[in-house]
Formats: C-alpha cells, structure tokens, sequence
C-alpha cells in the first residue's frame, strides 16, 4: 500500500531546502540561496511555507550592519522529511 | 507553478543537497592542527637542543606558546563568525578541544608535583584529542597521528626528562604536521 507523498515536501526547491538542512545544525539565507540556485523572492516563499508547517524555524539577526537569515530544521521537520524518504523508497523499490 | 517532482529525481535531489551540505560543512579544518603542529614541534626541538647545550633556561622557547594561542582563539573566532553554517560536529569538535586544553592547563600547574615528566602526560591529553577528532571526521591519517602521540607518550615515559622533549618533537610531526597537510591536500583536491 503507498501512503501519498508529503506535498509539502514533494516540491523541488523545498525538498531541496529540507535535505540541506538535515545535515547541518543551522544555515544562513545566502548558503541555500547558493546551494539550490534558486532566486532569492522564491526561496523566502517556500521557507515561509516550510516555516509554517513547523518544519522549520527561522531567526532574524543582523550580522554587522547586515540583516542575517538563520533557518534550522525542528523535531517535526525531521520526522517528516524521515517519512517522506521512507515512502519514497515503496515508491522506488 | 512548481515543478512536479518524479521519485528519483526526488530521491537524486536528496542526495545531491546532502553532498552539497556535507562538502561545505567538512572545510579545511587543518589550520589547527598545523599551527600547533609547527609550534609545539619547534618548542621542543628548541628546549632539547637548548638542554643539551647548557643553557640555563631552556624553557623560554615556551613563550611562544603565548602568541599561539591568540592566533588559535582569533582564527577560530574568525571563523566560525564567517561561516554561513554550523553543525552538529562544529560543537563537539570545540568542546573536546576545550576539555583537552584545560587538561593540559591542569597537568602545566602540577608541573612541580610531576617532577617536571609532564611532557608524556601532555602527549597523552594529545593523543586523545587528535584520536577523537579524526574518529569525528572520519579522517584515517588523524586518526593514525592519535596513534603516534600515544605512542610518543608510551616512549616518553621511559626515558630522561631532555630527551622527551626531542621523543615529543618528533612525536608531534607525525601526529600533527603530517595529518595537517594530507588534510589540507584532501581538501583542495576536494573544492
């Protein structure tokens, strides 16, 4: 039986954002900029959306004069990217 | 309009983002190991050589612990406000280091109560420090540089307290030098 996909998840650029940030503890807005290549207008809509699903948090600093961008991913959005790997492999396999 | 995503691009996705976090998130991380590879290498030859000559204060050569030290907290400083990332490793890497170093600060104070064997004791505390970071990285030739300070240490022991200074010098160059550049020579090769 497959269990439907997460569509919160399975989307290009927020799949992306979750596996980046899975690996790491913290992120600023520039390295997933860089790493997903995406546009900055788009990258802070789909972060809004993972942040209000709870997937992710997401602090607003300033770094020297700069505004500074610091996303994490939190316990539900690991449980849910682990489900999501975990369909996807009934889907694979 | 998202694009739609079939499962393994999703899956190929997954994976590439994940590589992507891991280059950067490993860095070079072979500044310390060389900056105190270098020191603590010269430092000893220096007091050995300055022993052996007769002088009566070989132990100045250790002031150069001093400035070390700073360039050490300011690099790290440095980096870690540069870097757009941090990880879980970045955390233990750091602690681990600060419990190895108030170690070595405690055995430096009991200097006198040691009889001045305290270099042995220092290799040690070392050798525990360089094992786990390279267990850490999963870094082999880190690992194996654990393994000569552990050995140094074992040789230390047994010998006159002058002639640990030279076992610890060359001790140093096989635990730290040599694991710092084949460090630092992977991650060029890797970027």
């Amino acid at each position: 039986m497959f269990k439907p996909l997460d569509p919160l998840l399975h989307s290009q650029l927020r799949l992306a954002i979750m596996s980046l940030l899975i690996g790491l503890e913290e992120a600023d807005f520039t390295f997933i900029k860089e790493k997903t290549e995406s546009t900055a207008g788009n990258l802070s809509v789909q972060l809004d959306k993972l942040e209000k699903a709870g997937y992710i948090s997401i602090e607003k600093s300033f770094k020297g004069k700069r505004p500074l961008t610091t996303c994490k991913i939190t316990s539900t959005g690991v449980k849910a990217f682990e489900e999501y790997v975990e369909n996807l492999k009934n889907y694979i396999s | 309009m998202e694009k739609q995503l079939s499962s393994s691009e999703s899956l190929a996705l997954i994976t590439e983002m994940i590589q992507k976090a891991k280059k950067e998130a490993a860095g070079d991380g072979s500044f310390q190991l060389l900056l105190w590879g270098w020191v603590i290498t010269l430092c000893n030859f220096g007091h050995y050589f300055l022993a052996k000559s007769r002088y009566e204060m070989p132990y100045i050569v250790w002031l150069a612990v001093i400035p070390a030290l700073g360039w050490s907290f300011a690099h790290e400083f440095k980096k870690r406000k540069a870097s757009r990332i941090k990880t879980h490793l970045d955390d233990l890497l750091g602690q681990l280091w600060v419990a190895v170093f108030g170690g070595m600060v405690i055995v430096l104070a009991f200097m006198p109560a040691l009889a001045f064997r305290h270099n042995p004791v220092i290799l040690l505390l070392a050798a525990v420090g360089v094992f786990v970071t390279g267990a850490i990285i999963k870094d082999n030739s880190v690992k194996l540089g654990g393994l000569v300070l552990f050995l140094g240490s074992i040789i230390g022991f047994l010998l006159p307290v002058d002639e640990q200074y030279l076992v610890a010098g060359i001790a140093m160059v096989f635990g730290y030098l040599v694991p710092g550049y084949l460090l630092k020579n992977k991650f060029k090769s890797r970027v």
